[in-house]
């Protein structure tokens, strides 16, 4: 790479980072894409180079938080991790980009088709691990028995909710490190076959 | 890391990759039985059910999504 190439990386990558703080502080709808260029110190146009629509800078944007808040369970894959393991990971994937991901759920049904599938696609990555342990350990008789498409729409039923009322759950505090390890243990009792539970 | 070119999905281990062999750009649920990769039909009606059995999403809902997220993959691109 040279040096005008790795400048439009480092560009793109700013672009990308600056996007997803000023959306999740805006709202995935209304920041307007000046805004974003003004945080990010460039001008409207040099945003324009980079991400043509405000869509694509929006998908792009949805696609990097994906990789991110996916990162915690893919990095369990090779450790023996249990139920309790994956959520408490996909928490903590939450947890990290709380405000990008309440605005990502609160505003899903207006967003684009395109930036609704990159978030079915970020559900289904979750889903992906959470299935694979949940089958297990429904086998192993540690897990009662269950649709998974169920067991999985009911946890994030759980979070969602709480996330989406931050105002009444915790106004001046993150969610996820309020309340959960008290939702984790919460659905673990709602899952798991009685006498399993520590 | 490297990436499945027909699904997405990080490849970590040699045990992610087709036929365990790391030179492969697909992931081993992209592949047949034969080791080849599947075509843009097998993988969608794949990534359908899966959506589906997972998430429980009506299958026209699921086949729309499934379709937008194999659009951007390297394999399916325009
Ligand atoms: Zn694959």
């Amino acid at each position: 790479m040279n040096k005008r190439q790795e400048q439009k990386v480092k560009t793109r990558k700013l672009i990308i980072d600056i996007a997803l703080n000023q959306f999740a502080k805006d709202g995935l709808v209304t920041t307007r894409t000046s805004d974003i260029a003004a945080s990010a110190n460039l001008s409207h146009g040099a945003v324009f180079a980079h991400f043509p629509t405000r869509e694509a800078l929006l998908n792009e944007v949805i696609e990097e938080f994906g990789m991110r808040v996916t990162k915690h369970l893919h990095e369990l894959v090779e450790e023996n991790v249990s139920m309790q393991g994956i959520l408490e990971a996909h928490l903590k994937g939450i947890e990290e980009y709380e405000e990008f991901y309440t605005r990502l759920i609160s505003e899903a049904s207006i967003l684009p088709e395109s930036a609704r599938n990159t978030l079915i696609g970020i559900q289904s990555a979750i889903s992906f691990h959470m299935l694979e342990v949940a089958e297990s350990e429904m086998k192993s008789s540690k897990l009662i028995k269950m649709p998974f498409n169920l067991m999985f729409n009911t946890w994030n039923g759980l979070i969602n909710y709480y996330l989406m009322n931050k105002d009444l759950f915790a106004p001046r505090e993150s969610v996820i490190s309020r309340y959960g390890q008290q939702l984790v243990n919460h659905f673990m009792n709602l899952i798991s076959i009685r006498g399993e539970v520590k | 890391m490297k990436m499945c070119i027909a699904c997405g999905m990080p490849m970590k281990t040699k045990d992610d990759f087709a036929m365990r062999d790391e030179s492969k750009d697909y992931c081993k649920y992209c592949a047949r039985p034969d080791g080849t990769m599947q075509s843009y039909e097998e993988k969608l009606e794949g990534m359908t059910d899966f959506i589906i059995r997972t998430q429980g999403l009506d299958e026209e809902a699921a086949r729309n999504a499934a379709k937008g997220m194999m659009m951007k993959l390297p394999a399916w691109k325009e």
